[in-house]
């Protein structure tokens, strides 16, 4: 702990760089988990539904890729989908789209069991209520299921969310300039080793921790909103 | 109302559970069109499951359920429109709690008669008079008592214009003060001539409505006839055990 010395924070480029990550950082885990709850609603109704195929096919999905670390699932899929480097705002999308595709792949596994998880905790009696008065299966789940599960759904992707930021500083291995990256090429030009890693933490932690906070303030809210 | 004829007639039907539970045993019976019937039993005995068997919210293994001349589980029947025809009371309620009143009554219109939401309203609020409920047409269920709440269950069936009404002890999660108001809801419906299969342990509306008692015992129906046969000059001694029991819990 004894000597660190942040004097180079003075120089107003080395901030830039860490905002830079910072900034890429959130819209990675953003768009990962935006994405990735989108391609996640398939395999929750593929392992919901009575046909058995659709079932093993989801589970082994799900499984596979929650039992595997996500550096092999990048890198596998980096590795898979060699492009030509491309250019777009500075940011390279032949290692930028195939990160993103790992990413959202893995968080869809993730958030397909919060989904499912949300939907089986809606009681049985309101699927009977429904069918009762005629209802089909889609109906039954448009108009009456998801609208309560998504109570139960929203909370834990707050918390997917807060994973995502972390599992994002794997996307310094392909070269993406998110925050660990960042960090990596300060360190770099400024041989500042632990400064540029206390930093990287803090910031790290300036993102998780309010977005935490903020997500349990919403589940009271909702929780308050149901005894209504 | 598809069908004037809202006789049912249950043949052999049977019901055997994954785990190997036989809940209903080859049951056979005919219920009239017009008719109150009350089914009776322990707990346990199937009375649940042979009344749900009968919208086919639970599946039989076996046997047949004939509405009119029509067999629920032939081929080509459309389950989904019949169910429309008749209505379920459960003993949880099962109100949608994130629904207000209006729209738990408004939303089998909606969506599955296509109705638009103002003439569903008005339906739905002529509904809520006749339960005295209009007043809390804009609450959510949360915000109801278990007697309110089961009004409104009875209501939203009724939305949906059902000849034939189940209700699978409709008072039994109720306190006792709040029995009252839901017999009475079931009162004017069975004075109104609807076809309803009750299943209670309310020995009172049984007598004073029932047109049919049932008696069930371990999937089986052990007792069946007119009521004032069934809790005077009860013959199955099972029947006498059971009724003497009730009798002794009020
Ligand atoms: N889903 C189920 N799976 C297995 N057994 C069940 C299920 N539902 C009911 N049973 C069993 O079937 C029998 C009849 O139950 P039920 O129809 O609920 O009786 P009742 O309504 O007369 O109390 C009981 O032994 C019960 O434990
Ligand atoms: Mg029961």
């Amino acid at each position: 702990m004894t000597n660190m010395d942040f004097s180079f924070l003075l120089e107003g480029y080395y901030i830039q760089i860490f905002l830079r990550g910072l900034g890429m950082t959130l819209l990675l885990a953003v768009m990962s988990v935006m994405l990735g709850t989108m391609l996640g609603i398939i395999p929750a109704l593929m392992r919901l539904s009575k046909n058995k195929v659709f079932q093993l096919i989801a589970t082994a999905y799900v499984e596979l890729i929650r039992g595997t670390p996500i550096l092999v699932q990048v890198l596998l899929i980096y590795s898979f989908f060699r492009m030509p480097v491309t250019l777009v705002f500075g940011i390279d999308l032949s290692s930028f789209i195939p990160g993103m595709l790992a990413l959202l792949i893995n968080s869809s596994a993730y958030v397909s069991e919060v989904i499912r998880g949300g939907i089986n905790a809606v009681d049985k009696g309101q699927t009977e209520a429904a069918e009762s008065l005629g209802m089909s299966k889609k109906q039954t789940m448009v108009k009456i299921i998801m609208p309560q599960a998504v109570k139960n759904i929203l909370p834990a992707l707050g918390n997917e969310f807060v994973t995502m930021i972390k599992e994002t500083s794997i996307f310094m291995y392909l070269g993406i300039a998110e925050l660990m990256y960042s960090a990596i090429i300060v360190r770099t030009s400024t041989y500042a080793v632990k400064e540029s890693y206390v930093i990287a933490a803090v910031l790290y932690f300036l993102l998780t921790f309010p977005t935490s906070k903020l997500m349990a303030y919403f589940e009271r809210r909702m929780k308050r909103a149901d005894a209504r | 109302m598809q069908m004037l004829d809202n006789s049912i007639k249950i043949v052999e039907l049977t019901k055997t559970f994954k785990d190997g539970t036989v809940a209903v045993d080859h049951v056979n019976l005919e219920l009239k069109s017009g008719e109150v019937t009350v089914i009776i039993g322990p707990s346990g005995s199937g009375k649940s499951t042979l009344l749900r068997m009968l919208n086919l919210i639970e599946t039989p293994t076996s046997g047949s359920v004939l509405y009119g001349e029509f067999d629920i589980m032939g081929k080509g029947f459309d389950i989904q429109k019949h169910r429309q025809n008749i209505g379920m009371v459960f003993q949880s309620f099962n109100l949608f709690p994130h629904l207000t009143v209006l729209d738990n009554l408004n939303v089998g219109q909606t969506t599955v008669l296509r109705r638009t939401t103002e003439a569903a309203t008005e339906i739905s609020r002529d509904l809520l008079k006749q339960v005295g409920l209009i007043e809390k047409e804009k609450n959510y269920p949360a915000q109801l008592s278990g007697g309110q709440k089961q009004r409104i269950a009875i209501a939203r069936a009724l939305s949906m214009h059902p000849s034939v009404m189940l209700f699978d002890e409709p008072t039994s999660a109720l306190d006792p003060e709040m029995i009252g108001e839901v017999l009475n809801v079931m009162r004017t419906l069975a004075k109104a001539g609807m076809t309803m299969v009750v299943v209670t342990h309310e020995m009172g509306f049984a007598k004073e409505f029932g047109d049919h008692i049932i008696v069930m015992d371990q999937g089986k129906v052990i007792e069946e006839g007119r009521p004032e046969i069934i809790f005077e000059k009860p013959t199955n001694a099972r029947t006498k055990e059971f009724l003497k029991r009730v009798i002794e819990k009020i």
